[in-house]
């Protein structure tokens, strides 16, 4: 295994083998994070690209305070959020909460229809509690992860991850009460 | 337990939640070494706006108006006499200095927007904004400014110039997001296109 510190000065000299192996060894989480988030494979190449284009430029910025993934996520998730802030005031489309509530719950759900409801829902949260959601609850990033990525305390992304499935579930109320039966 | 049955439904459903194909490692690979090579290029090269030659004249037309607001205080307080053409004809350089600034003004925008839509830097980085700002105040004290609507104007270019003044590297450019949303909602790219289009159609 690699050390890091022996990596991370290999890529500042420059080391085109040093740039690809870090490259290697990260690019599958940024990725995942960034199709998660954007849900859309031309949107999540082209944030984890730009994530990859700055960390190199700003290498010689890495203290070394924090672990590479810690510092590469930050860097991703600011190329993320603000990449989908542009897209969406492109597409001006906002998913409706209540739409995604379900008004009038159907006699018989199936589960597809369910599933459905559910990414609706998970679309519709604020920007910052669905991250938050899709951190932790889907890619299983620990708080302190997903505090140190997005530059908020600790306390901040549970209370975040807490109100975001407390949305989750109120939109899909109907759909839990079918269940139970 | 219903309930426990539910969240554990729930959690599974999202884990199915725009589920990531595998990551195109090579591809991606080819398009950063290609984005940094571009960027090198930009870097190494181009530095200064105002070697653009639709800019140069930025330079030229802030000395103008120096002179012009110099000349016009030093001969402010002289009680009227019959030099009326005089008058005319600094109105008539104040509107033509005003048309040429616009009309820098809105090639700076077009290629500084250009830029940030690409993500690149290079006329952000330059002094481009800086020179055509200076250029506007002094508009902004003449009596070029004496029209409402060209006030008005010169005063939201002042506001997004400003602004581009300091977006001095990439690291800042995420904030153009905000610059360009000024520029859409105080529709002055329009506006500008509308004069500058006007003063040419007139020539």
């Amino acid at each position: 295994m690699v050390d890091e510190r022996e990596l991370i000065a290999r890529v500042r000299a420059a080391d085109p083998e040093a740039e690809r192996a870090l490259y290697d060894a990260h690019v599958d989480r940024i990725f995942r994070m960034a199709y998660r988030m954007a849900g859309d494979e031309a949107l999540a190449r082209e944030f984890t690209q730009d994530t990859f284009v700055r960390a190199f430029e700003r290498i010689d910025q890495f203290r070394g305070e924090s672990s590479l993934s810690t510092w590469l996520r930050a860097i991703a998730m600011s190329v993320i959020l603000n990449g989908l802030r542009k897209v969406k005031r492109f597409r001006q489309r906002e998913v409706d909460l209540d739409a995604a509530s379900g008004v009038g719950a159907p006699g018989r759900i199936a589960e597809p229809d369910l599933r459905d409801r559910l990414r609706r829902a998970i679309e519709a949260l604020p920007t910052k509690y669905r991250t938050v959601f899709v951190m932790h609850d889907i890619e299983g990033y620990t708080h302190q992860e997903i505090g140190d990525a997005l530059k908020v305390p600790v306390g901040t992304t549970k209370a975040q991850l807490s109100r975001a499935r407390a949305r989750l579930r109120e939109s899909l109320a109907p759909f839990a009460q079918e269940w139970a039966t | 337990m219903t309930d426990d049955r539910w969240e554990r439904a729930m959690r599974e459903m999202a884990e199915q939640y725009n589920e990531p194909p595998e990551a195109p490692r090579d591809a991606m690979w080819v398009a950063i070494q290609e984005t940094r090579r571009a960027r090198a290029e930009r870097r190494t090269g181009v530095r200064a706006i105002v070697r653009h030659p639709a800019l140069r004249w930025g330079v030229g037309i802030a000395a103008a108006l120096v002179l012009g607001i110099g000349i016009g205080r030093v001969s402010g307080p002289v009680a009227p006499g019959p030099v009326v053409a005089s008058d005319d004809t600094q109105s008539g350089a104040y509107r033509w200095a005003t048309l040429q600034h616009l009309g820098q003004v809105e090639t700076y925008l077009s290629l500084v927007r250009q830029d940030a839509g690409a993500q690149r830097v290079q006329y952000v980085e330059d002094d481009g904004a800086r020179t055509l700002l200076s250029t506007t105040r002094l508009l902004l004290d003449s009596p070029a400014a004496e029209d409402a609507s060209v006030r008005e104007l010169l005063e939201d270019i002042e506001l997004v110039l400003a602004q581009i003044a300091q977006l001095v590297d990439a690291q800042t450019l995420e904030e153009w997001d905000f610059i360009d949303d000024s520029l859409e909602r105080r529709g002055v790219m329009l506006r500008l296109q509308t004069v500058v289009g006007a003063a040419d159609g007139a020539l």
